[in-house]
């Protein structure tokens, strides 16, 4: 057991002890240890403007991936590299990726430019910025309001990183990862008295937030254990515990004002719920297995589920966010629950005390509310492939098409036999308290002939199924054409002359 | 070795891309420093009845909590009209309107104390929309018109009428660093303020005014900020005066950062328009009479509404000759926060009226929008006079037409998106070119001036001090060419200063597009001013009696980093030696220059005049693809053409060139503001409101600059380059209706901007439902 955070920043050791391990990694790089390269525009994750490197362990060393630095907890971060701006490249000089930005116009008023010179280097790092198409999947996490982008991503073309500007070159990994293992195996405890430090030492910026919205402070024990069996302990002590992964949701909640609780369980360390594969035709994924490893894992082996994930959040958000949190936050826009749905994928949860399976389609109880005891941690996702021949399409609107939150998702799977339904599964999120199954149209469909007048029909009985609602992403008409419109979408789509640009 | 021309990188890209670029949160704290901020109207209208700072005074590390009370001079400023509060004395006019400030020790105790801080209202109904404000009659300020010919008389022969109404959305600036002002006590009384502002001297003049002070009291300085695109013209102020009060009342350092949200919540915007438009025209489409009502929603105050309006009047021709014509607007009195500058300022509400126009004479004639808008544009010689009389001189348009459609394959991509129309049933494709005029100078006449000052060290280094604020648009690099190139020395040795009220005063904004051209002016007069006086010390120096060479300073030459007689070339004097020399000859080696643009005028009673130094002109294609079933749009490709004369710098322009389309794009597409019936924007923050993301910006995208000398006139013979681009995003609006046109043909479309996702599906939802054809065309006279 330890009582602090071991972390590297830009090549310098720091030990983060409880009275700091819930600021975010902005305050603590901009107000701790005045580093103000790292700009600060949302505080929500959508802007990317606080972008820096992560270096993780993984089997061979250590990866470096760009992360919002603005929702992330320094608790999250036990074991890491931390990468800014001021460490890209050695004092005084500038990488190749910066020169390139200056050399190509890519900076205008400059506030964008050290995230995008963080993104753009993450990329480098790992290889993935070759061509126009993946540079500019790579950077759909940050958003600039000046340059229209065409300049930046020239010099993400251009730009090719040198050899000592790579990472392990600039930072030898070997020293941190020996400190790494030397304390990999020990749970981490940060315990503070019940005394809010603010009330304690005025000038103490721990517990609030970034641009002063306030995250209010509590009593703190935040836990992170090593093992699974650890962390289920700790959940039968404290079963109030917030669980955190990703943070990516809770992290932007505590920017707008929300306190955290008085205990969090972080599940950074726990290696058993990374697990990620296809296993006897079921695709099964660790809660915490990242989004990033997901669609790498999808892009060969389920392209329909890879063109969902691609566009779900932005890569920064997809390094830190998890499997099991999107199915745990439980929001009837979660991007990845209509394909869950129409599989009738199990969720594994686990307690001290034993585990159960339970079919998504039964978890979720109304908005926000899902079958999960005190005490249980949802520890695995396991969803069935569709068949060969099965048709399974997974639709996302959304206003912008990366880095938006949907405004209508559908996952429609058909079963066909001959020129009949013989199977049917229609889920719609954004339409409902919850993602939810359109059973009677489901029941419609089977039997009949797959015809565009009997998609067209199915369309009208949908839309009475859903409830959608007027709100800032769309209106309650949009919604409903759109449910409506899915259906001869699917069957056009199924058509071998569609002409599709 | 002539910099002018060559794309040299902004005056910051090192500075940004390593984060070492200080903004104003990024720079030092000083001892004692305290965080302000504010607690803002709970209500669109109401009074206040109770303002309760107790609980927040009891907060540990709050330390001051300031209302309308503790203004010790005006409490209500204002460019144009002095109607707007620095805080809510007895009336609240919007949400979030600033009512109290608190200052505090440290972040987390000023958000606690301004959780603490109790406001309560008498609430009343607001008016928020532009239809209410009608029904109620609430305008702010008169209503302008610009009117020529016998407009009912010529709608009432024509051929053909048609008449519709058209809505824009507003649009968030959405500027990457927030509003931000840090403030500090000078000697003497003084205050410092370091302001993200695009106006230090109107920064200096409302602190001074809120503050009691003299303007010689007050020093406004702006290193640079993280984006304005107008939303830093006036909406600095607010942030800058509760800083600057905080620092007066307490003697201490007080600095200002928004959030996002707060920021969003509480500045103005892009005014939203609603147009009522009639026209009538002929066979072949030509424009025989035009009548456009604006109205705009301006919000509770004036700021600049009614100079944003008066540029709408002005561009409501665009790139086309309108023979007869009126244009009349009115600016809305609602409560929203008082909307402002937004690049192209009241031009894009304006242009895209009368692209919607074009486009629906098209569809009406069965004829291609590109042919209506070809028998439609300025003419050269003739067909050349704007409505308000200025002639459009040099005039590039016609040409620009026909280059860009040419170089973009208009024709047979018109020929193959038809095919391709006919075929899916998944898609639809649509294309438009649309063009651009835009007018440049400040149609307030006294605001086209610059100042500027510049002063040579004895080793030949240089700094440059002008009004001009850098706000990402590389106006420093700019006028840092110019400044290199009149001295003909390495622009290495010229640096650009902090933009500060102590250096140049009485500035105007960096604002219209104008920065460049009056401080870039103003920069070379003070150069030639130097360079008069070193021409006469080297003249006498270079004189060689010996050889008959008598002194003469018409034959000195700067060239290569020296200056030589150029009857005796050889003989050169290193450009450092020259200062070194001068200054113990006792030259003066620094000089102020000054700049008033000439020959502009404009009469807003009459609505006549010559109010624009030049046009800066061009045209843009844009191709679009719409999914039939859900309404989701991508632009394709798109190809600009603009003439934005002799490049200063190619690659600062063609940043901002891009830069301003995608811009224009976003507000013609995805960017949608959404407020709830209380009158609280629901979209403020980047997860809702969505800007143009780098996915979204065109696959295919040529951009080209019209090669065009003759705008000799301006400084380097160049054209400004910061609005115009914005408004060449209206062909990607126009393409998406051109691409419904073609979902029915023959019927009404009725496409509001922004053309959202979902505002597609409607319109395609509508028309796919509705079985009649063009019911455009209406007799009746247009009520107003």
């Amino acid at each position: 057991m330890r009582d602090f955070l071991l972390l590297y920043i830009n090549g310098v050791r720091h030990q983060i002890h409880a009275h700091q391990a819930r600021m975010s990694l902005s305050d603590f790089l901009r107000r701790e240890l005045g580093q103000i390269g790292t700009k600060i525009v949302c505080s929500e994750g959508d802007c990317g403007a606080c972008s820096v490197l992560v270096g993780r362990v993984h089997e061979d060393g250590l990866r470096y991936e760009a992360i919002d630095s603005c929702i992330a907890f320094l608790f999250q971060l036990d074991s890491t590299h931390i990468v800014t701006v001021e460490g890209l490249a050695k004092a005084g000089s500038m990488n190749d990726v910066q020169q390139a930005l200056v050399d190509c116009h890519g900076s205008q008023c400059g506030f964008c430019t050290p995230g995008f010179a963080m993104a753009m280097t993450a990329m480098q790092e790992n290889d993935c910025s070759k061509d126009a198409d993946s540079m500019r999947t790579g950077l759909t996490g940050n958003l600039c309001r000046c340059t229209g982008y065409v300049s930046i991503l020239e010099a993400g073309l251009t730009a090719e990183l040198a050899e000592g500007d790579r990472m392990d070159v600039l930072y030898p990994s070997e020293p941190m990862l020996q400190d790494f293992y030397a304390h990999s195996a020990e749970d981490i405890a940060l315990i503070e008295d019940s005394t809010p430090p603010l009330l304690k030492k005025l000038s103490s910026p721990a517990s609030i937030s970034t641009n002063g919205q306030g995250k209010g402070f509590a009593a703190s024990r935040v836990l992170c254990p090593v093992t699974l069996a650890s962390a289920l302990e700790v959940l039968r002590e404290w079963p109030q515990s917030m669980i955190v992964a990703g943070a990516t949701d809770i992290g932007v909640r505590v920017n707008k004002g929300q306190a955290l609780p008085e205990t969090i369980l972080d599940l950074n360390r726990v290696k058993e719920l990374e697990q990620l594969g296809v296993v006897d035709g079921k695709l099964v994924m660790g809660a915490r297995a990242s989004w990033t490893e997901v669609e790498s894992l999808c892009r060969q082996q389920l392209e329909e589920f890879y063109q969902i994930v691609k566009v779900f959040g932005a890569p920064q958000i997809r390094n830190m966010g998890t499997v099991g949190g999107n199915v745990i936050n439980a929001s009837p826009i979660a991007d990845s629950l209509p394909f869950y749905f129409v599989m009738d994928a199990e969720l594994e949860l686990r307690s001290a005390e034993g585990s159960r399976t339970v079919n998504i389609n039964d978890f979720y109880q109304g908005y926000k509310k899902f079958d999960l005891q005190p005490g249980e941690l949802l520890t695995r996702v396991t969803v069935p492939l569709p068949d060969e021949g099965e048709l399974l399409r997974l639709f996302k609107v959304s206003r912008r098409l990366d880095l938006d939150i949907s405004s209508f998702t559908a996952a429609i799977r058909i079963r066909l036999d001959g020129s009949r339904i013989a199977e049917a599964a229609l889920a719609f999120g954004a339409v409902g308290p919850t993602v939810l199954r359109a059973r009677n149209t489901e029941d419609f469909l089977v039997g009949r002939e797959f015809s565009e007048a009997t998609m067209r029909e199915a369309g009208e009985l949908a839309v009475a199924e859903v409830t959608p609602i007027s709100d800032v992403r769309g209106s309650e008409d949009y919604r409903l054409q759109l449910t409506r419109n899915v259906f001869v979408k699917f069957y056009l789509e199924h058509q071998p002359d569609a002409v599709l640009l | 070795m002539t910099s002018i021309g060559k794309p040299l990188p902004h005056d910051s890209a090192r500075g940004h891309v390593t984060g070492s670029a200080l903004f104003i949160d990024d720079m030092p704290a000083q001892v004692g420093e305290l965080h302000v901020g504010f607690v803002g109207s709970p209500v669109a209208c109401g009074e206040i009845v109770r303002i309760d700072v107790q609980a927040a005074l009891e907060t540990p590390g709050v330390v001051a909590c300031y209302t309308a009370e503790d203004v010790a001079g005006h409490n209500v400023f204002g460019l144009i009209v002095a109607d707007d509060p620095f805080l809510a004395r007895e009336e609240v006019m919007y949400v979030g309107q600033p009512v109290v400030v608190v200052a505090a020790e440290t972040p987390a105790a000023l958000e606690l104390g301004r959780r603490a801080v109790e406001i309560e209202c008498r609430e009343k109904t607001p008016v928020l929309t532009i239809e209410q404000a009608i029904q109620e009659n609430r305008f702010l300020g008169p209503v302008r018109k610009i009117a020529r010919g016998r407009v009912d008389e010529n709608l009432t022969s024509a051929p053909h009428r048609l008449q519709g109404t058209f809505k824009s959305g507003g649009q968030e600036q959405f500027y990457l660093e927030s509003q931000a002002a840090l403030a500090y006590p000078g000697e003497q009384g003084q205050i410092v303020v370091h302001s993200s502002t695009q106006n230090p001297t109107e920064i200096q003049a409302v602190i001074a005014e809120v503050l009691g002070l003299g303007q010689h009291e007050v020093v406004c300085i702006c290193k640079r900020m993280g984006g304005a695109f107008g939303g830093k013209e006036t909406q600095a102020a607010i942030p800058a005066i509760m800083a600057a009060l905080v620092a007066s009342k307490t003697g201490r350092a007080a600095r200002v950062i928004y959030n996002k949200d707060d920021d969003m919540c509480v500045t103005g915007k892009r005014h939203e328009y609603f147009t009522r438009w009639e026209c009538g025209f002929d066979d072949a489409g030509h424009l025989l009479a035009l009548r456009c009502e604006y109205f705009s929603n301006g919000g509770a105050t004036t700021d600049l509404s009614p100079s944003v309006m008066e540029r709408t009047l002005l561009h409501g021709d665009n790139a086309y000759y309108l023979p007869h014509v009126e244009f009349t607007g009115k600016v809305c009195f609602t409560n929203l926060p008082p909307n402002t500058a937004f690049r192209g300022f009241g031009g894009p509400q304006g242009m895209i009226v009368i692209e919607n126009v074009l486009e629906s004479i098209a569809e009406k004639l069965g004829l291609d929008a590109l042919e209506i808008r070809r028998a439609n544009v300025y003419g050269v010689g003739s067909r050349n006079v704007t409505p308000y009389g200025q002639v459009v001189d040099k005039n590039h348009l016609p040409e620009i037409f026909e280059t860009l459609a040419e170089d973009s394959d208009y024709q047979r991509r018109r020929i193959e998106i038809a095919d391709f129309n006919a075929k899916s049933r998944l898609q639809v494709r649509g294309l438009a070119l649309t063009g651009m005029k835009f007018g440049i100078s400040f149609t307030t006449k006294f605001l086209n001036q610059g100042n500027s000052l510049v002063n040579i060290y004895t080793d030949g280094t240089i700094q440059v001090s002008t009004g001009a604020t850098e706000m990402g648009q590389g106006v420093n690099v700019k006028i840092r060419q110019l400044v290199a190139d009149e001295f003909a020395i390495d622009p290495r040795r010229v640096l650009m200063m902090a933009t500060s009220t102590e250096k140049n005063n009485n500035t105007s904004p960096t604002a219209a597009s104008a920065g460049t051209d009056l401080n870039g002016a103003a920069a070379v007069v003070a150069c030639q001013e130097i360079k008069s006086r070193l021409r006469t010390f080297a003249a006498e120096h270079l004189a060689d009696s010996e050889s008959g060479l008598v002194a003469s300073p018409e034959h000195i030459c700067f060239a290569e980093g020296s200056v030589h007689d150029d009857r005796r070339p050889q003989v050169r004097i290193p450009f450092e030696q020259l200062c070194e020399d001068a200054r113990r000859d006792r030259v003066d080696l620094g000089a102020r220059g000054f700049f008033a643009t000439p020959g502009i005028d404009f009469n807003r009673e009459t609505g006549r005049g010559t109010p624009f130094f030049y046009f800066t002109q061009g045209a843009a294609v844009a191709e679009v693809v719409i999914d039939r079933f859900n309404g989701e749009m991508r632009v394709l490709r798109a190809d600009l053409l603009i003439d934005i004369g002799r490049s200063i710098n190619p690659g600062v322009d063609r940043g901002q060139i891009i830069g301003g389309f995608v811009q224009g794009m976003g507000w013609v597409t995805n960017e949608c503001l959404t407020y709830n019936e209380k009158g609280e924007l629901l979209s403020h923050s980047p997860t809702t409101y969505k800007i143009p993301a780098v996915t979204d910006i065109p696959p295919e995208f040529n951009v080209r600059m019209f090669p065009n000398h003759d705008n000799t006139h301006n400084i380097g013979s160049s054209k400004a380059v910061g609005e115009p681009p914005l408004m060449l995003a209206l062909s990607v609006w126009a393409a998406v209706r051109n691409a419904l046109s073609y979902v029915k043909p023959g019927a009404e479309i009725d496409l509001k901007s922004p053309a959202t996702g979902e505002e597609i599906l409607r319109v395609m939802t509508a028309l796919e439902k509705d079985t009649t054809t063009n019911t455009l065309e209406v007799p009746a006279r247009l009520e107003s």
